[in-house]
């Protein structure tokens, strides 16, 4: 399956320095009897889950994770089921109370909220979208998605009002009066994504929104998500199971495995430079030349190159470098705000593509350290 | 993990044969050593004479005590005293508003209700049905049970819907209060009549009570079971969206809970009405007591004019609120919803005023059709020419008097023989391998409460009669459920029997039998059997047709024939449904076969009729902890083990 990644808009820097929209340190959830002792005791939090379990009877969904989400990011939680993912998005709103860490929304602890806070924080600031979406079956799809209105207590009007919009918004016009049962999948996570558009919160939460969705209608809702993303610039939380849906959402992946972050950074890092053999497995099969930027393939220009052949933008992708230097049939220029950084020619094209240069190749260990082309590092 | 977990599935059989034979062996050396015991100790098979209790003057006392203090006593002044007016009171105004409202406006009443509820066709089929009580010349007591019915039921549902409430939103309420409910729905509607009975005397309040006490239960375990399946991610969804907790109830909690909740409500009537009709017996009066008074009589002429309201009774409310449960959710969003209700009130009060100014309120009296001499005369012919000498086949009193010599009596005189120890064991033994120890020393427990309160002779009788009927009853239902599975025809000529047969009141199932049979033990079983049939049909069939689609067709595939797929494969997988049948046939069947005690079946049921009738609340009294006891034995002896989805997490 051929995977197609969006033009990336280059990081945007002014956004790094601003106060992240969640800060998440040292968190931890473990379920079972007295879990509050697991994190607090340094011998029991370094045991594996099977020891855990059998020592104390408790499961670690998320253990000692830490990440910040920068304002206007989509940052993506991937991991296998299991992995703690589910459990770690609602720690973020206490949905699940977090045993251990902290969570900050805009410097503010999450924590430390009491009940009238939490919900004013749920019910403005933070809104969710679920893996089955989560509708009241009893309810027209417009009443569904005022719902979320009607608890702030917005009267009628106004909530059915701002409703109509937001399912014009994300395409149900027309289907106002259905109830859900009476949608298809994709329809109904629309409205799903419709309410928890409606409260117009500061950030969105997803949680594996589109798994229970069929491989096509799947694809429609990841292009609206993207397109919603592009017009408001709204920052969200997508939760996925699926490696190429992350790599197409995100601006910054957070890869988990038995609750805890084994790889975070943009999706050019993870499949570049994984950094243990669990994420090596993971990406193996991804397209690499749909992934990695020319920033990874370009070497220094010389004089006589930096002024002739096609220009590429730095953030374009391998697969785009390759057409275009197949069609001049000349190395392609790297061109930054009317700058050459560099050129990129057939042989390094296809070194990214054979996983045999690059920052992290991913047959030689040593590259990981190699290369000091991280954008992120630029 | 998979390694791991391989080799169980070919240890469980050898471990359960392993703890059957402990159990058994166990048991063998408890009668080893008891029996020779007891057996020196106080020989007889009887239940021995000093470990009993007689209960009887203490019984008379608080009896007595009642009696007397229940114009002074202030707990009766203050409590009793005012749920007993209130209900009078409340009883006594609907049935004034209904004679009000005239036979026509009733009428028009309940086919707008059903219409604006169940649609058209069941509107003309409740207005049909109540026109034919009224021509059965039964308006009167019809309106009297209905009365009745509507109290009983608007308190069954505030009370049920509480507890259900209770339940749904507290753990703790639901474990104290489950096993509560999950007994009372396996009891005799007999048991509930004498505890209300001794309180409030004979009348419409002690009926109303009865009533409420048999009909919330359903109500409150539904509505426990609607709010706790709740789907955990649309509560997920809404806590998301910061609800308070009163916001998560009402929106989202209770709708979603809609389709338990009128579920709830049908069950409540049906069982309100099957109580309603009983507690004739307590004085409820209307149809029952009509019933009541005929068969006593054994005229079966009157007692069929007045079965037949019942039955229709019954059947017309459980159309009409099981369509209203199925309309869920399809309900279409016009522009303004109450405009067809208020058009349908409009038309009721129109009839009903029109009908008054006609002169004609009340049922008109040429207007109804005697139907009690015809069926006399016929149920005369019968006995006349069927009840015996009829060649080769004998007749149906024949038949009776057969099955109670070569069945009744000889598992009774079976039961009285064998020496009361060894029915413990054997009652521990069976309910120890189909459940749990536990289980099994409820059962044990229950039957000795039987044996100390000195009714060890007539429960045998009873469950004699039981033994007899269940056995009858799970060759012809289990024969014809399978025959329901296999064929798509017969389960669909099957379908609409079973409904009405499903609906109908304990009660009148006692009509048909003592025209047939006459009185006596026979006519009991026989009706038991009758009542019970249904369920143990459609459960069989259900667990049948239910079993893993896959799995047959792998055995299809592998050649199996049809006869190898059901003994290898259906039945096999359908085995919790059938225990389940079993469990509902024993139930069922105790229950009837106690009101068997009204035609002459003798044993329990009729020490609580006698005691009623002769004012005698003690024999009463120990009879119904007797059958209280009986219910609860036969049901732990066949309530299969509750397996325990997961261990931990």
């Amino acid at each position: 399956m051929a995977l197609t990644v969006p033009t990336r808009k280059p990081p945007t820097d002014a956004a790094t320095a601003a106060e992240p929209v969640f800060r998440v340190d040292g968190l931890w959830k473990v379920f079972g009897p007295k879990a509050e002792r697991v994190p607090a005791d340094p011998e029991l939090s370094a045991l594996g889950p099977a020891e855990l379990r059998a020592r104390t009877g408790c499961t670690a969904a998320v253990r000692d994770v830490g990440f910040e989400v920068r304002k206007g990011e989509v940052f993506v939680v991937m991991g296998l089921s299991g992995s703690g993912k589910s459990t770690l998005v609602r720690c973020l709103t206490r949905l699940i109370e977090p045993t251990a860490g902290t969570v900050a929304i805009d410097g503010e602890d999450v924590r430390a909220m009491d009940k009238a806070r939490l919900r004013a924080l749920r019910r403005h600031r933070a809104a969710m979208v679920f893996q089955h979406f989560g509708l009241l079956p009893h309810r027209t799809v417009l009443d569904n998605v005022a719902y979320g209105l009607q608890i702030q207590g917005v009267g009628r009007a106004e909530r059915r009002n701002k409703a109509a919009e937001m399912v014009a918004k994300v395409g149900l016009s027309g289907m106002e009066h259905r109830r859900p049962g009476q949608l298809s999948g994709g329809q109904r996570q629309r409205v799903g994504l419709a309410r928890a558009l409606a409260a117009d919160p500061e950030v969105l939460l997803f949680d594996e929104p589109f798994s229970a969705l069929d491989p096509l209608i799947r694809r429609d809702m990841q292009e609206e998500v993207i397109r919603l993303h592009q017009e408001e610039g709204r920052t969200m939380v997508f939760i996925t199971h699926d490696l190429q849906e992350a790599l197409r959402l995100g601006d910054r992946i957070a890869l988990m495995r038995d609750g805890r972050v084994v790889q975070l950074g943009t999706p050019e890092e993870i499949v570049g430079s994984p950094a243990d053999d669990y994420v090596r497995a993971f990406v193996r099969d991804v397209p690499r030349e749909q992934v990695m930027t020319v920033r990874t393939a370009m070497r220094p220009a010389t004089a006589d190159q930096a002024g002739s052949g096609p220009a590429l933008a730095p953030h374009a992708t391998v697969a785009e470098a390759i057409e275009a230097v197949a069609r001049a049939g000349a190395p392609a220029r790297v061109v930054d705000r009317g700058r050459c950084l560099g050129v990129v020619d057939s042989e390094a094209l296809l070194g990214v593509v054979a996983g045999t240069t690059g920052p992290g190749t991913g047959t030689d260990p040593k590259g990981t350290t190699g290369a000091g082309t991280d954008p992120e590092a630029v | 993990m998979a390694t791991l977990t391989a080799p169980a599935p070919r240890a469980v059989p050898a471990v359960l044969k392993h703890h059957a034979v402990r159990k058994l062996a166990f048991l063998a050396l408890l009668a080893a050593v008891l029996g020779p015991l007891a057996a020196a100790r106080w020989g007889g098979p009887a239940w021995p004479h000093t470990l009993t209790v007689d209960l009887t003057g203490p019984l008379t006392g608080v009896s007595d005590w009642i009696i007397d203090n229940r114009d002074s006593h202030p707990l009766f002044l203050y409590f009793f005293g005012h749920l007993s007016n209130a209900v009078v009171v409340s009883v006594r105004a609907v049935y004034l508003f209904l004679l009000a409202a005239g036979w026509a406006g009733v009428t028009a009443l309940a086919a707008a209700v059903a219409w604006r509820a169940a649609g058209a066709r069941l509107a003309v089929g409740t207005a049909v049905a109540f026109l034919a009580c009224g021509a059965l010349g039964m308006w009167v007591p019809t309106m009297q049970t209905l009365a009745l019915m509507v109290v009983a039921v608007l308190a069954s549902v505030v009370v049920g819907a509480l507890l259900g409430l209770a339940a749904g939103l507290s753990d703790r309420m639901d474990r104290a209060l489950r096993p509560v409910l999950d007994t009372m729905q396996v009891l005799p509607a007999f048991a509930y009549l004498l505890p209300v009975v001794l309180v409030f005397g004979i009348g419409v309040p002690a009926a109303v009570l009865a009533t409420v006490v048999y009909a919330a239960p359903p109500m409150a375990r539904l509505t426990a079971l609607g709010l706790r399946g709740a789907d955990g991610e649309v509560l997920e969804a809404v806590d998301s969206l910061g609800a308070t907790a009163r916001q998560r109830l009402l929106t989202a909690r209770l709708p979603l809970a809609r389709r338990e909740l009128l579920l709830g409500v049908n069950q409540a009537i049906m069982m309100a009405l099957s109580m309603a009709v009983i507690a004739s017996v307590i004085g409820a009066g209307g149809l029952g007591d009509r019933v009541y008074q005929a068969l006593a009589s054994v005229d079966v002429g009157a007692a069929l004019a007045a079965g037949i309201p019942i039955v229709l009774l019954a059947v017309v409310l459980d159309r009409v609120t099981g369509a209203a449960g199925a309309r869920l959710g399809q309900e279409r969003t016009s522009g303004r919803p109450w405009l067809p209700a208020a058009a349908a009130l409009a038309a009721t009060v129109v009839v009903a005023v029109a009908a008054r100014l006609a002169g004609r309120p009340q049922w008109p009296t040429s207007w109804t059709v005697a139907i009690a001499e015809p069926v006399d005369r016929a149920v005369d012919w019968m006995t006349a020419h069927l009840y015996s000498g009829v060649p080769y086949v004998g007749g149906t009193a024949d038949w009776a008097g057969h099955f109670t010599t070569w069945v009744l009596d000889p598992v009774r005189s079976a039961l009285l023989w064998l020496p009361w120890w060894s029915v413990l064991l054997i009652v521990a033994a069976l309910a120890w391998l189909i459940g749990t120890w536990r289980t099994a020393l409820t059962a044990v427990a229950a039957l000795a409460v039987i044996g100390v309160l000195g009714v060890w002779q007539p429960a045998l009788d009873t469950l004699s009669q039981v033994l007899a009927a269940v056995a009858v009853t799970l060759v012809l239902g289990l024969a014809t459920g399978i025959a329901a599975a296999r064929s798509d025809r017969f389960d669909r000529l099957l379908r609409p029997v079973l409904d009405v047969f499903q609906t109908m009141p304990q009660f009148v199932y006692l009509i048909p039998v003592v025209a047939l049979f006459g009185v006596g033990r026979a006519p009991a079983v026989a009706a038991a059997v009758v009542y019970a049939l249904p369920a143990v049909v459609r459960i069989t069939a259900q667990g049948l047709r239910q079993v893993d689609a896959a799995a047959l067709e792998s055995a299809r595939s592998l050649g199996a024939t049809s006869g190898q797929q059901l003994r290898q494969v259906q039945l096999p997988l359908a085995r919790p449904a059938l225990l389940l049948a079993v469990n509902q046939g024993v139930v069922l069947v105790l229950a009837v076969v106690i009101i068997g005690g009204l035609v002459g079946s003798g044993a329990l049921g009729y020490q609580v009729v006698f005691g009623l009738a002769q004012g005698d609340l003690a024999t009463g009294l120990v009879a119904g902890v007797a059958i209280v006891c009986l219910g609860l034995m036969l049901d732990r002896v066949t309530q299969p083990t509750e397996r325990r989805a997961t261990k931990g997490a």
